[in-house]
């Protein structure tokens, strides 16, 4: 089993969330996040004022498939999240060693 | 009190205390009864036991304190037990606790019990501030009252007798404990009615208070002794009912004890207590508006009594004379005085005069001041609601250094509502979400608190606002359009449009007010769900909003609602995308040439303001249909000037076609109206080109009923004169050219051959350039076509469109220098945009060809 971290653009989050479910991903986590990469953060200068932008606000998804569907999972979340421009985010896979529904108690790829 | 078919002693044995209960329940007996009856149980009960045990009379005695002591047992109620016993008595003692205690523990009671000697007493309520207070419920249930009357007078006298003011003291830091901890509203997400603002603290709090100052027992005490008026003290005998049937029935509902009104429980409660889903109102919604209203009730006339003690203990009341601020009002000891409470009935106007003195001097009013006003809000009527001199005062006092206390009072006297009586809709109005914390009142007049603390944190932002009042306003009034369903944003803004009028606000006023309300939440929206690198939207927005200083207070006005909604709504998330959107849009402001008329008036406001103007124009408007005239339209020509073409329209039932021309200082301008048919533009165009004439500009729309309106700006290619142009002629020509009994391109071409056959190499100075867009604009397709001017080139254009069965909608045409920018808004012959990219691609080709025909 793996973890799929992906980092995108907020206003993606509507457009990604209903190609994972239009292939059968059903559940996944989101939290508000900031970062930067090459994109960095930016200064604006209004009317004598700074304003400095440092981190970029970005959403965070996680999402735990099976091995087997990593590469479709990726080719799904690129697709749906790309702009073209900088700043369209990153995709992280990794490995995860057990997965337990609290309610059940179930394990494994069934408890995804 | 009447008798109900089960009484206690029906029942033996503390087993048979929850079924006497509940069968008490069945029967609907509720709130304060149901209490008194658990009680009264208890009593039965323990009176018994203590029989059983046959002690010496006078060593002992069984006394009920705290809520037990008040003869208030809720279901899941700990009993608070002392048993007081005399030291020379204390080897009765342990057979005497085994029989009253052991039994009450088998049953599994909450059972507080306390065994102590008076002197015992007395010193455990010297450390312990609930006990002292709790011995002020204590009750005698069965025992020796010498022994009982012992205790009591040993407290009255360390306590009570001279100690007034450090129990008021006391009082006070017990409120301000639990504020801090249970928040200082009542209008909270999960109010809880035991120890938040508003609940059963506090009127235990006042009841004490009165008890230990005024030597006053209850209520109606108070009310006999002039502390509260009989009004208030109906109001808070009903709010007080309230909060205990919902404390019984919350610990039924919850099974054990419980005071906080949880979200999972609200519904269930509102479902017992009858209230049903209406259309614009989730009945939960209703039942916590009520509850909210009683703990406001509560909250405020605890409040109201409490400042009354602290005068009186102070001694204040006669001292000093007030400083006199205005007739009938004066300020004494830091607070507001109204002189005379008689003079609001003669006087309405001292309402807003008493407000806008706060407001000026930063000092609250005196609580008495607070109940009158309450007491004689149904003086004020229409007349004063319509006062241009209270619409000042209002204005300024939102102005003022800090007008949100001044709401508050407001609010809470009632006066807000009574003056706007659009904002009763919302009183006390909850959302049932986890997300507002806030009833939609306090949430408005929360705003106006963010808003004030904006206004020292975004000062750069502030500046730029020319009307800070109309800021404020919408603040204020941002969702008055709630609780009707959905729409609230655009509901809202005409019932603030509404109130505008009414305080007298001038049109541009009332237009930035409307805008701000009907897009309060336009921005929030689009910074979390558009892309904010997209700059075709971008420029939409900015257009939308078209000028900084609607931008700045757009922008202050989200940050402040969503601040003031609730703790999870407003993070740095969320603040840096606002921000970035913010300076992406007024930047573009800045940059976008201001020289066109379009921007300052947006499609919303202008359009609106320029229907009004042209109906006062007509001579018969209310034959006009208002709704065949697009915004767009509207927008682009002055008042005068479409009145003009709504009245030459109607010659159009005699006329095939309308042409008319006039001079201007650089150029001339044509109008040409008539009703729409394939090709017409490319004829008009034509028509023109046969006479020498270039096109500089042109302005094409048609109306919903297919009448045509096309402004055009010509000048002369030949350098003729206005007079020396053959204008009967044109005139003629259109008419023919239009019912298509022209040769137009026969004619075309032999006039135009000399300019089109220019000698070879010569190029084209500027790339022509054809796009084609179709997100710009929702209905239409858009065309730009850019390239160096010549004579017929219009021609040329809107006949290659035409050739491919496109109509063209609206036109702008525009030429700087040698070049033309013609923008085109078309559909295909369909009806519909041009998506499909082969023919689009085949549209670009042949555009290119026409343009540079050479």
């Amino acid at each position: 089993m793996k973890k799929i971290e992906a980092i995108i653009k907020p206003f993606k989050l509507d457009d990604v969330k209903e190609a994972l479910n239009d292939m059968g991903i059903k559940g996944m986590t989101i939290s508000e996040v900031k970062g930067y990469g090459r994109q960095k953060g930016h200064k604006e200068i209004y009317r004598g004022a700074e304003y400095i932008v440092d981190f970029i606000p970005k959403v965070k998804m996680e999402i735990i498939v099976d091995a087997s569907q990593v590469d479709e999972v990726i080719e799904t979340i690129i697709q749906a999240a790309k702009t073209g421009k900088i700043g369209d985010g990153k995709i992280f896979v990794l490995p995860v060693d057990e997965v337990v529904r609290v309610r059940t108690g179930e394990k494994g790829v069934e408890a995804i | 009190m009447a008798q109900t078919a089960l009484e206690p002693k029906n029942y033996s044995g503390l087993q048979a205390r929850r079924q006497a209960l509940d069968a008490y329940w069945q029967q609907g007996v509720g709130g304060n009864a149901l209490l008194r009856k658990h009680s009264d149980f208890i009593d039965h009960h323990l009176a018994e036991s203590f029989k059983k045990s046959a002690p010496a009379a006078e060593g002992f005695a069984l006394v009920a304190l705290g809520g037990y002591g008040r003869q208030e047992l809720y279901p899941f109620s700990d009993i608070d037990l002392m048993i007081l016993y005399d030291p020379a008595h204390k080897d009765e003692l342990n057979s005497l606790v085994e029989t009253i205690l052991y039994p009450l523990w088998d049953t599994g009671l909450e059972v507080g019990h306390a065994v102590r000697t008076p002197d015992e007493c007395m010193a455990f309520a010297a450390e312990d501030f609930f006990f002292r207070v709790a011995m002020l419920d204590a009750r005698l249930l069965v025992g020796s009252a010498t022994l009982f009357g012992k205790l009591t007078e040993m407290y009255k006298k360390a306590y009570i007798e001279g100690r007034r003011q450090e129990f008021l003291d006391d009082m006070l830091k017990q409120r301000t404990k639990r504020e801090s901890q249970y928040g200082r509203h009542t209008y909270l997400l999960e109010p809880h009615i035991k120890e938040g603002c508003g609940g059963f603290r506090d009127i235990q709090s006042m009841v004490w208070t009165a008890h230990v100052v005024f030597g006053l027992k209850d209520l109606e005490s108070l009310n006999e002794a002039g502390l509260l008026s009989q009004e208030e003290l109906n109001r808070f005998e009903q709010a007080q009912d309230y909060l205990i049937r919902i404390r019984n029935r919350l610990h039924y509902v919850s099974g054990r004890k419980n005071d906080q009104l949880f979200f999972e429980h609200q519904k269930e409660l509102a479902q017992a207590f009858g209230f049903t889903n209406k259309e614009e109102l989730l009945g939960v919604e209703h039942f916590m508006r009520e509850v909210y209203t009683h703990m406001q009730t509560i909250s405020v006339t605890t409040d109201l009594f409490f400042e009354h003690v602290e005068e009186v203990l102070k001694g204040e009341e006669s001292s000093k004379k007030g400083k006199v601020l205005e007739p009938d009002i004066e300020v004494k000891h830091g607070r507001i005085h109204l002189v005379n409470s008689e003079h609001l009935k003669e006087k309405p106007k001292l309402f807003m005069r008493l407000f806008y003195q706060s407001a000026k001097t930063g000092k609250p009013l005196h609580f008495r001041t607070r109940k009158a006003i309450t007491a004689k809000l149904h003086h004020i009527d229409d007349k004063q609601r319509h006062s241009r001199r209270n619409a000042k005062l209002f204005l300024e006092i939102l102005l003022s250094a800090k007008p949100f206390s001044v709401l508050e009072d407001m609010l809470d006297t009632g006066f807000l509502t009574s003056y706007i009586p659009e904002l009763a809709k919302v009183e006390s109005l909850a959302q049932h979400d986890v997300y507002h914390v806030f009833t939609v009142d306090r949430h408005l007049v929360q705003t106006i608190n963010e808003l004030e603390k904006l206004r020292e944190e975004e000062v750069n932002i502030y500046t730029v606002i020319s009307s800070p009042h109309i800021l404020f306003l919408a603040g204020l009034l941002h969702d008055v359009g709630k609780g009707h369903g959905h729409g609230h944003a655009e509901r809202g803004a005409d019932l603030a449009r509404q109130v505008g009028v009414r305080l007298n606000l001038k049109t541009d006023e009332l237009d930035t007010l409307d805008f701000l309300v009907r897009n309060h939440l336009f921005l929030s929206h689009t910074a979390l769900r558009r892309d904010l690198e997209d700059e075709e939207f971008l420029m939409r927005c900015a257009t939308r909003i078209h000028s900084p200083g609607l931008l700045a207070m757009l922008y202050l006005l989200t940050i402040a609602d969503a601040r003031a909604t609730g703790p999870t709504v407003w993070n740095d998330w969320k603040a840096a995308l606002l921000l970035e959107l913010y300076l992406k849009i007024v930047l573009l402001l800045d940059r976008k040439d201001i020289s066109e008329q379009e921007q300052t008036r947006s499609a919303e406001l202008g359009a609106r303001w320029i229907r009004e103007k042209v109906y006062e124009l007509l001579p018969e408007p209310d034959d006009i249909d208002f709704d065949l005239y697009s915004d767009d339209y509207l927008l682009s020509f002055p008042p005068e000037v479409i009145a003009e073409h709504i009245t030459q329209a109607k010659k159009l039932k005699k006329q095939e076609v309308l042409f008319s021309h006039k001079p201007n200082k650089e150029s001339w301008s044509i109008l040409v109206m008539t009703k729409d048919r394939p090709g017409l533009l490319t004829r008009i165009f034509g028509v023109l080109a046969l006479h020498n004439l270039n096109v500089l500009a042109a302005k094409i729309f048609t109306w919903a009923d297919g009448t045509v309106v096309d402004t055009i700006e010509v000048s002369s290619a030949i350098s003729e004169s206005y007079d020396g142009q053959d204008w009967t002629a044109m005139g003629n020509e259109l008419h023919l050219a239009i019912q298509q009994r022209l040769g137009l391109e026969f004619r075309l071409s032999r006039k135009l051959a000399p300019l089109r056959n220019k000698p070879q190499g010569v190029q084209q100075r500027l790339a022509a350039k054809v796009k084609i867009d179709n997100r710009a604009s929702e209905l239409y397709s858009v065309i730009e076509v850019f390239s160096e001017d010549r004579i017929g080139i219009l021609y040329d254009i809107t006949k290659t469109l035409s050739d491919f069965g496109i109509s063209i909608y609206r036109a702008r045409i525009s030429s700087k220098a040698d070049q033309i920018v013609d923008v085109f808004y078309v559909l295909d012959h369909d009806g519909k945009k041009i998506e499909d990219p082969a023919f689009t691609n085949e549209l670009q080709q042949g555009l290119l060809y026409a343009v540079k025909n050479v």
